[in-house]
């Protein structure tokens, strides 16, 4: 038997969905399809300048330009041996927050949550019989839950806020650059976005509430889960060790001999690690780190595994709890820029971008992205132009393990009609959150 | 009847598509005014059968795919538009046009088997673009002005005037190219509230060339105090260089 889905709506960038499964349930083949064509961003900057390189990067992706910047200009500033200001990182790391919580609630609510709705969840449509509920249209979905619409939108515009009040501009920042921002944002206009705040909090607390009554499917397995790790805080902008299953890598170790990358199947380069896939993204980095996440997130995560007789085990099981984690992680975000805020406004904001010498190096970073570890990679010759770059996304490197996630899932729902098993297959693609458009770069 | 609306994507990062789900309730908004017969990013319906008043069409058209999908929306569609930088100019994949037919993509794969590598070109040379909203990446302010003119039937007038109009930084010292920078406000479609100058990054150009631009003029002031190497490789960013060498002569 087939299954195919053509086109995969609803995910960033384009892909499909195939598998060939024998009578006996055995699956044959699996794949998933980019249909995208490459677009040659690491070949497009080699031999350009490396000031070039944070307007370039940025157009990797639409949705996440703010870590592809901040990651290029942080390698380069590795090669080249630039120190930033305290108060540059601080930026930074608001920077990115916003980010992460304007990508995960555009996820959450626009792009997955039909797909987990029945009415026998508390979010029932009133008058309609238990059943599962279709809703193809976003725009169906705003009419329907319209709370749940404004609330994920008013938590998207207070953080598109502070990316814009950062970077000049919310999609493709104009202010990052390799050694901080061409201008600094005006303190008070930071200040007047602490305004909103307590309301936001509310309406991300509601929305931990919406996705804490969600159905999610039966689904259980091993998964190696990688982030990056740390001691001291919620890891996401930049540390030095990346932790894999039980592994405590550094950066550079992991990048240079443990990621293992497949150039067989054009335009996506997808890795594994020992032979074996691994998962990012919301839930591996609080499989590996919860311990740090904020306590509003950590209660929330503890009362809805209570709620619904989950072990660790089970919740770390099933990359269907991928859309919980976002939800958890915005919380702790959100409490996150609040306080960098506030850190931001009591500190001096010292020179807006280092001055910096030409010379040749090399240098790495790993960041955060919504989606899990960005690596990149950069080596600059004495003129100061690129030499090599080279730049692993996350959806990349989570390809083989949303495959794998799909050949176990399948024999599951093999009894459900050719409809309902489509439904639940983009169901399973769609929480991962996947940006065909940065793993095609 | 309300007017039909497709939002189409061909290779690109959607950043233009982002910018209007940026706008948030606003665009909400708009689409209650129209019915969005196809915008993949937030429906499942199949691509529609019928016919379709206005077409939004961003990113690059480089797979067969893309330019098939391009085509058909083009047969079914009254006004189409292109929409941003990619599809009206080229983008940022089209740097690669001027590096070597197979020099760039070598460096990311060896074997270049199954891999879809043509020279970037705009939207235009493949279909008739009724309209373009320019910019990388669009302005969504922009977008719903126009989109508003465009669902009536009408093809909107853009003001053909230079970035440098709009720029804050006019006039003042800090001017970029006062300061001998290669920026190119002068000869830039305003329209972007001059966004990149007001935040400190020279203008490159990413709305395309103003009707009645002087080209000749600004390149041989530039030619005063940037060589000719610098200049070109700013052009190449946003995909106007191509525009300009057309223009010069």
């Amino acid at each position: 038997m087939r299954i195919s889905i053509p086109h995969i709506h609803k995910i960033e960038g384009e892909a499909g969905f195939w598998a060939e499964v024998a009578k006996t349930g055995q699956i044959k083949e699996l794949r998933l399809k980019t249909l995208q064509g490459l677009r040659q961003i690491e070949g497009i900057l080699v031999g350009r300048k490396v000031q070039e390189v944070p307007i370039v990067v940025s157009r990797i992706c639409g949705i996440c330009p703010v870590v592809h910047i901040l990651n290029a200009c942080m390698a380069l500033e590795k090669a080249l041996e630039i120190k930033v200001p305290v108060s540059t990182d601080l930026l930074r790391k608001l920077f990115l927050a916003s980010q992460i919580i304007h990508s995960h609630a555009l996820h959450l609510f626009f792009l997955s949550l039909p797909d987990f709705l029945d009415t026998s969840t508390s979010l029932s449509v009133k008058g309609e019989r238990s059943r599962t509920i279709d809703i193809e249209n976003d725009l169906d979905l705003l009419k329907k839950f319209k709370k749940e619409a404004r609330a994920a939108i008013k938590i998207r515009d207070f953080a598109l806020k502070i990316t814009e009040t950062i970077g000049g501009r919310k999609v493709h920042p104009i202010t990052p650059t390799i050694g901080g921002f061409r201008k600094l944002p005006p303190k008070e206009e930071l200040k007047k976005i602490l305004i909103d705040f307590p309301s936001v909090l509310n309406s991300a607390a509601f929305l931990t509430k919406t996705f804490q009554n969600l159905t999610y499917p039966v689904f259980k397995r091993k998964i190696n889960f990688a982030s990056l790790f740390s001691r001291k805080e919620y890891p996401f902008f930049q540390e030095n060790l990346i932790k894999i299953s039980d592994d405590k890598i550094s950066i550079g170790d992991f990048y240079s001999n443990k990621i293992e990358e497949d150039f067989k199947i054009p335009p996506v380069k997808k890795t594994k690690y020992k032979g074996e896939p691994y998962m990012l993204g919301a839930l591996g980095r609080i499989k590996n780190n919860g311990q740090l996440l904020s306590f509003q997130a950590k209660e929330s995560l503890e009362r809805f595994l209570k709620k619904n007789n989950l072990s660790e085990e089970d919740f770390f099981g099933s990359s269907f709890y991928n859309l919980f984690s976002q939800i958890i992680e915005i919380l702790h975000f959100l409490e996150l820029s609040r306080n960098l805020i506030k850190e931001i406004l009591e500190s001096d904001l010292e020179e807006a971008q280092k001055d910096f010498k030409i010379d040749k190096g090399s240098g790495l970073s790993a960041m955060e992205a919504p989606r899990g570890t960005l690596f990149t990679y950069f080596e600059i010759d004495k003129g100061g132009r690129i030499l090599n770059c080279n730049i692993i996304t996350p959806t990349a490197q989570f390809l083989n393990n949303l495959e794998e996630d799909l050949r176990f899932y399948l024999p599951n729902i093999s009894k459900l009609s050719q409809k309902e098993k489509i439904r639940k297959i983009r169901a399973l693609i769609r929480v991962y959150d996947p940006c065909i458009s940065c793993a095609t770069h | 009847m309300r007017p039909k609306i497709a939002i189409v994507s061909l290779t690109c990062d959607e950043g233009c598509e982002f910018v209007l789900l940026d706008l948030g309730e606003r665009l909400f908004n708009f689409f209650k005014k129209i019915e969005l017969v196809d915008f993949s990013l937030i429906e499942e319906n199949p691509f529609p059968k019928g016919k379709i008043d206005v077409a939004f069409v961003e990113g690059n058209p480089i797979t067969k795919e893309d330019i098939k999908l391009l085509k058909e929306v083009r047969k079914k569609t009254k006004i189409l538009v292109a929409l941003g930088n990619c599809a009206a100019l080229g983008g940022i994949p089209e740097m690669k046009n001027y590096q070597g037919k197979e020099k760039t993509i070598r460096f990311i794969y060896k074997k270049l088997k199954g891999i879809a590598n043509p020279d970037i070109k705009e939207i235009d040379n493949f279909v008739k673009v009724d309209f373009t909203i320019p910019g990388c990446p669009i302005s969504g302010e922009e977008f719903l002005k126009y989109a508003n003119e465009l669902v009536k039937g009408k093809i909107p007038e853009i003001c053909q005037n230079p970035v440098c109009t709009e720029c804050s930084l006019r006039g003042t010292k800090n001017c970029f190219l006062s300061q001998k920078k290669n920026c190119f406000g002068l000869i830039t479609l305003a329209g972007c509230g001059a966004i990149c100058p007001k935040n400190g990054l020279l203008c490159l150009g990413c709305r395309g060339i103003f009707k009645g631009a002087n080209v000749k003029n600004l390149l041989n002031l530039l030619e005063k105090f940037q060589n000719q190497k610098e200049i070109e490789e700013n052009l190449e960013i946003f995909g106007i260089k191509d525009d300009v060498n057309n223009l010069k002569n």
